[in-house]
């Protein structure tokens, strides 16, 4: 190699290094569970935030000043929808108008998810997850991922159609690994099918379908009303008569009533991960399923050998 | 059914011990005339917890309380001070601002933490009923503890809140008893709101003293009659949360609120004699009949204006009487009606049959696929449609009445409510 050709490779080089990271496209998700998915999708040719932190409900996150900024930046918004996020309406009311609904970097990611719980299209007050529209937390079954990236993957095709191959083959990468992962899980938890389980809040419905768990109630139905003595004396007979020994809470729940009904009932309290980042060390999308279902089934084994 | 009663035992006997020490503490607040005062001890106490919390001790380890403690009793001292400085403000000024400042500062502080929320809420409306026995046996003694102390330096708290100026005259430091009297405030709303929350442990504190203070001037006499509404506003509180399925520590409030209103309404009829009672009670008669005169006038006057408005004083009476319909529905209109009813109940059923198969396809059988899962929810989503069809049929059939009512009920109930009321006026 000439030391002139050498140059020019690294001259070559650099601009390229130059041209990517200024031209990287910056993308704005609600939770941080999208912007995993969303780098899976976009990989190096994205840079994705996420504005509510996982250690929180993400329902009652009320937006910073600098979330403005954010989204000032962005090209593309991946929400939740279905009333999770609803906060970032007011955040996209002043926002670009490609970034509001309908607009080409807008990405509902639960448009084509098989949603559950859908009471009805208008506003009514029902019980469970008071949501209408059906319930949000449609990220925790692995297989809806597919759904989920294929928008992202439309979207930033929509912004940046000269990549399109990119994301296109980024997206069937990783699907291919998530595809086995979901036979794997759910081996692992084939064995505790029906299993009859308590959850705090109505969180974990498609996780649920998924691994086949038989979810009996929830410690507190209506979300932010605590739950009355004679539903929580009903849960005690019901899990004593189901023997159901789990209940599972998210990390931000309240711990003394489930640890109040696990000591009558004799069951064991999971803290699962609702989202990526919401326990230190899982820090992409398969790692949070991967996590859930592990410590699951180390629980579902514990109970079975009668291990306190 | 042995669980409920456990669980409504533990909290009976909590509510008992918090009403014994507040009602006490709650006669010195209301005569010092710093109402809110233990919200501010309590919010001071929760923002040197979240600061604990922030540092890295796990709530409830005894850094935490130590914390918590910390800043109680330097809450206490500013609370001690506040009585100086309030010359030209009044000190529930003071103590709104250091109830304000505190809890914004927690707010700030937690913003970062996981169960932040969860923390604040817990603060708020705490939870009675996951109280454990150990719990209540340390709550016991603590309590047992500063009922001791202030039982031996009565005097001198009861003078100090009563008539501080003579107080001050007898020699007494008016800033180390308030102190005093301040920091053990603060220990033990600290521990209340740990269990009970903000609002019942405020209830705690105010309205047994209040209804004692109604009846009595003697604090022995007060304190009695305080322990005695306390405990039965508990456990009509706690009876009715359990039999109507509902929230303990806001039924227990409300247990409380009315309480005191029956306590305000019995007291003329209890301590008047004679003549007196009965001028009273002809007064009361009185002021009832005007108030429902004037309910009347303005049921009627809403009707006549606004036939298609909600009318409360209706809405009861249909839903009392289902017959009242009879009168003012015609025949054909009736059958729509019923029909309506019908309908959506069973639209109704239809959904949650819907909903179960859902439900129960999750873990039993064999797994529905996406789009039987899409197609149920459309099911769903049309028997939904067509339930708010059937009400809204259910509602114009009503509306269209009511319209027709204007001139026979509405017109006539003004007239005869506004002739009651020039009656009973003149």
């Amino acid at each position: 190699m000439t030391p002139a050709r050498y140059l020019a490779l690294w001259l070559g080089l650099a601009l390229c290094c130059g041209a990517a990271a200024s031209d990287k496209i910056k993308v704005v998700t609600t939770t941080s569970d999208l912007r995993s998915l969303v780098e899976e999708v976009g990989k190096e040719r994205v840079e994705a935030i996420n504005l509510a932190p996982p250690t929180q409900d993400v329902e009652a996150y009320e937006p910073r000043p600098h979330d403005v900024q954010k989204l000032r930046d962005a090209k593309l918004v991946v929400r939740i929808g279905l009333d999770y996020d609803l906060w970032i309406n007011k955040l996209l009311r002043d926002a670009h108008v490609d970034l509001r609904r309908g607009g080409k970097g807008y990405v509902d990611a639960s448009i084509g998810v098989p949603l559950l719980e859908i009471r009805s299209t208008s506003f009514d007050a029902t019980p469970g997850h008071s949501h209408g529209a059906g319930n949000p937390h449609y990220w925790l079954d692995p297989a809806n991922a597919e759904v989920i990236t294929g928008g992202i993957m439309e979207g930033l095709i929509r912004i940046d159609p000269a990549h399109g191959t990119t994301y296109k083959n980024n997206r069937n990468a990783f699907l291919a690994r998530l595809k086995p992962k979901i036979e794997e899980w759910r081996r692992k938890l084939e064995r505790y099918a029906g299993a009859p389980i308590v959850t705090y809040h109505n969180s974990w419905p498609y996780f649920a379908r998924r691994f086949r768990l038989n979810i009996i109630d929830s410690i507190e139905p209506k979300p932010g009303i605590p739950p009355s003595p004679s539903h929580l004396a009903g849960l005690i007979r019901k899990m004593k008569e189901k023997r159901a020994a789990i209940i599972v809470v998210q990390p931000f729940e309240s711990g003394q009533t489930p640890k109040l009904l696990a000591e009558r009932a004799g069951a064991l309290v999971v803290p699962l991960a609702p989202s990526v980042g919401s326990v230190p060390g899982i820090d992409d999308y398969l790692a949070l399923i991967e996590y859930d279902v592990s410590l699951l089934a180390i629980a579902f084994e514990d109970r079975r050998r009668g291990k306190p | 059914m042995s669980d409920a009663i456990q669980f409504l035992i533990i909290a009976f006997l909590v509510a008992i011990v918090l009403t014994g020490i507040h009602a006490y503490l709650g006669i010195h607040v209301l005569s010092r005339n710093v109402v809110f005062v233990d919200l501010a001890l309590a919010q001071i106490s929760a923002f040197g917890a979240t600061v604990a919390f922030m540092l890295g001790h796990l709530p409830q380890s005894t850094a935490a309380y130590g914390y918590a403690l910390a800043f109680t009793l330097a809450g206490a001292v500013l609370l001690s001070l506040s009585r100086h400085w309030s010359g030209r403000i009044t000190q529930e000024a003071v103590i709104g601002v250091i109830y304000v400042v505190s809890a914004a500062a927690a707010f700030l502080l937690i913003d970062k933490a996981p169960q932040g929320a969860e923390h604040i809420k817990q603060l708020l409306v705490g939870s009675i009923l996951t109280v454990t026995r150990d719990d209540l046996v340390r709550l016991t003694a603590l309590y047992a503890l500063i009922a001791a102390f202030h039982w031996l330096f009565r005097k001198r708290f009861l003078l100090l809140t009563l008539d501080p100026a003579r107080a001050k005259a007898q020699g007494l430091s008016v800033g180390w008893w308030d102190f005093l009297f301040y920091a053990s405030f603060g220990v033990v709303v600290t521990s209340s709101v740990a269990i009970a929350g903000v609002l019942l442990v405020f209830s705690f504190l105010i309205i047994p003293a209040a209804i004692g203070m109604i009846y009595s001037d003697n604090i022995a006499r007060t304190l009695y009659i305080g322990w005695t509404a306390g405990a039965l506003a508990s456990a009509a509180g706690l009876s009715a949360s359990y039999g109507w399925d509902l929230p303990t520590g806001a039924t227990m409030v409300c247990a409380f609120g009315l309480t005191l209103a029956l306590a305000g309404l019995v007291r003329p009829v209890i301590m008047l004699r004679g003549n007196e009672r009965q001028r009273l009670l002809r007064k009361a008669l009185r002021g009832t009949l005007t108030g429902f005169c004037i309910v009347g006038l303005l049921s009627g006057a809403w009707l006549t204006i606004n036939p298609r408005a909600d009318h409360p004083l209706l809405d009861a009476a249909e839903a009392a009487q289902p017959e009242i319909r009879n009168y003012f529905l015609s025949a054909a209109e009736r059958e729509v009606y019923e029909s309506a009813v019908t309908v959506e109940s069973k639209v109704q059923g239809e959904s949650a049959r819907m909903n179960e198969l859902e439900r129960a396809s999750r873990w039993q059988g064999s797994d529905l696929s996406d789009d039987d899962v899409r197609r149920l929810s459309s099911y769903v989503q049309s028997f939904q449609e067509m339930r708010k069809g059937e009400q809204f049929v259910q509602r114009e059939i009503r509306n269209k009445a009511r319209e027709r009512q204007r001139w026979v009920i509405g017109v006539p109930l003004v007239l005869v409510s506004l002739g009651l009321l020039l009656f009973t006026l003149k």
